[in-house]
């Protein structure tokens, strides 16, 4: 999923041998990537895998024990009016609930030295011009997201980061950042955006970058990470689930309970799956392949584990 | 530092609780003036009296000085712990991350709100008490010729008891406590501290904030709050009360900064 001929206007981030400690806790275990510009990079990861507190150390916000982190080689708070460069929008961030989103957006502009009249300009590239005068404490969940990612923009960044953007979004929503992103992107901007779905980013992400209690587990475009793990996923739906389940443990297969009557068994084949249930006598509705499963193969990189009879990482 | 000043202005604008804060200045500056009046005479048959006398004529002039000595700290909490409140601290610092620059920027503009809390007091003592007391039978021009007197003390002790309230504020974040102990603290701990003081010590405990901005503020203070005759014994001389009103300021802020403010926004 390339970006066309765009001229590459982004700058690359650089994580290197980064790590931050809350005391005895270990948060981000000296990480070491580098996010392309022209191209849409995701960094997944499960909740409290250290996602946000890497992006906070490339932010500024948090101190790294050690390790560093820059943008075109310079530390963000090292430049100038930064917000002209790089935008970002974090999660847990938030709006002074009785502000205007275009009061809002100016206040952004004004920090970082930018024309107030860009603030228009954004509300409309995220389809806010019609709420531009109401006070942000009455946005729904999505709306203030792309209040956030009006925010990021109001410098016209070459970078963008994103963290958790779909967090709340409707899948209306979900497909509009899709495209945002890819839109982004095909400008020739960095883009790195985090999240804990890799299902939701895989149709918008180029590259992956993906890391689990803190260390980096896999890199590269998500067809070379794939490509090494193979993974493919039959889904059963049957009334006898629970003793479908225990067939499974008995025949060591891993697999996932899905829903009470539909049980996902990860890296087999139909040839495989059809016969030992069928000797089981066991009665299916249902039972079909979905090939490589991105879920089950970034369950399996961010744990480094196998599966129970409950279908949970041992 | 100035698109951070410009953006902490527009930021302050956009606050209830600092128009709240300059909401209740106004009520706060008649009913004082409204005591001053009824204080002036004490003749039978007349329950307000016009000004007659220097020190009441500077108390009018300053009648908004009682409303500054909570009202201008408030503001200067609110400035930075609405940052924590409403989580918009993580928004200021990717705009200015230099957090130096923020401090800076917010130090300004507490000043420049204080100033002009100072300047809608003396307004409304102009607009409101001068054609009161002129309609009581006294004079403008004897009121006005305090001016030089009362104005600088009463904008100087503005500013720093705005700085007082931010300094506690970048402190403690909170903005419950930050008010609680700015507020607690002028009016409630100060007043049993100097008694304790004084009973047990014999000692006049004469530099904590509210003493300190009275003295600073000179003429209005000394006049309504330190024993009416102008030259109370119990307040540190002007420039002295400014330089402890700037400790309570700049101390707190300091320890703030490279404490509370400097840690991680998580």
């Amino acid at each position: 999923m390339t970006t066309g001929a765009a001229a590459i206007r982004g700058l690359p981030i650089e994580f290197t041998g980064l790590s931050k400690h809350f005391g005895s806790v270990v948060a981000v275990d000296d990480l070491a990537f580098t996010v392309e510009p022209g191209r849409v990079t995701g960094f997944l990861g499960p909740n409290g895998s250290g996602k946000t507190t890497t992006l906070r150390m490339l932010l500024g916000l948090v101190a790294p024990s050690s390790g560093q982190a820059t943008i075109g080689g310079r530390f963000y708070r090292d430049i100038p009016n930064p917000t002209g460069l790089v935008g970002a929008v974090l999660e847990a961030t938030s709006f002074h609930p009785s502000r205007r989103a275009r009061t809002h957006l100016r206040m952004v502009a004004r920090a970082g030295g930018h024309d107030e009249a860009r603030a228009d300009v954004v509300l409309d590239l995220v389809g806010l011009t019609a709420d531009a005068k109401r006070k942000v404490g009455g946005f729904s969940m999505g709306m203030r997201q792309r209040l956030e990612l009006a925010t990021a923009l109001i410098g016209d960044p070459d970078v963008l980061i994103l963290d958790e953007p779909s967090n709340g979004l409707d899948p209306q929503g979900i497909a509009w950042l899709r495209e945002f992103m890819r839109f982004l992107a095909g400008e020739g901007r960095t883009v790195l955006v985090s999240s804990h779905l890799l299902s939701e980013m895989a149709q918008t992400i180029d590259n992956a970058v993906i890391i689990s209690h803190g260390q980096l587990k896999a890199q590269g475009s998500l067809e070379s990470i794939t490509a090494g793990i193979s993974q493919t996923s039959m889904h059963a739906r049957s009334p006898e689930a629970d003793r479908l389940c225990a067939v499974l443990t008995g025949a060591d297969m891993r697999f996932r309970r899905l829903a009470p009557d539909v049980v996902a068994v990860d890296g087999v084949t139909p040839e495989q799956l059809g016969p030992l249930l069928a000797s089981q006598q066991i009665v299916l509705y249902e039972l079909t392949n979905e090939g490589a499963d991105l879920e089950a193969i970034f369950l399996e990189l961010t744990s480094g584990l196998g599966f129970n009879e409950v279908g949970k990482p041992t | 530092m100035i698109n951070a000043v410009r953006s902490e202005l527009l930021k302050m604008r956009t606050m209830p609780g600092v128009w709240v804060c300059f909401g209740l200045a106004f009520p706060l500056t008649v009913l004082f003036m409204t005591a001053v009046f009824a204080g002036a005479g004490g003749f039978p048959g007349h329950t307000f009296y016009f000004v007659h006398t220097l020190n009441q004529e500077r108390i009018l002039l300053g009648a908004g000085y009682l409303g500054i000595t909570f009202l201008a700290p408030i503001t200067g909490v609110i400035c930075i712990t609405s940052e924590y409140r409403q989580k918009t601290i993580t928004d200021t610092l990717i705009s200015t991350p230099v957090r130096s620059r923020v401090l800076g920027a917010k130090v300004l503009v507490t000043s420049y709100w204080a100033i002009l809390m100072a300047v809608l007091t003396l307004v409304v003592a102009l607009a409101v008490g001068l054609p009161w007391n002129s309609s009581l039978g006294g004079t403008t021009s004897s009121v006005l010729d305090q001016a030089g007197a009362v104005i600088p003390g009463l904008v100087a002790a503005s500013i720093l008891l705005g700085l007082f309230g931010l300094g506690f504020g970048v402190l403690v974040k909170n903005q419950v406590a930050g008010i609680l102990i700015t507020i607690g603290t002028t009016f409630i701990l100060e007043g049993i501290l100097i008694a304790l003081a004084r009973a047990i010590f014999h000692y006049n405990l004469n530099w904590l904030p509210s003493s300190a901005a009275a003295a600073l503020a000179g003429a209005v203070a000394r006049g309504g709050f330190g024993g009416g005759n102008g030259h109370a014994p119990d307040l540190l001389a002007w420039w002295q009360g400014g330089l402890a009103m700037l400790g309570w300021g700049l101390i707190p802020l300091t320890i703030g900064y490279f404490t509370t403010f400097r840690r991680d926004v998580t």
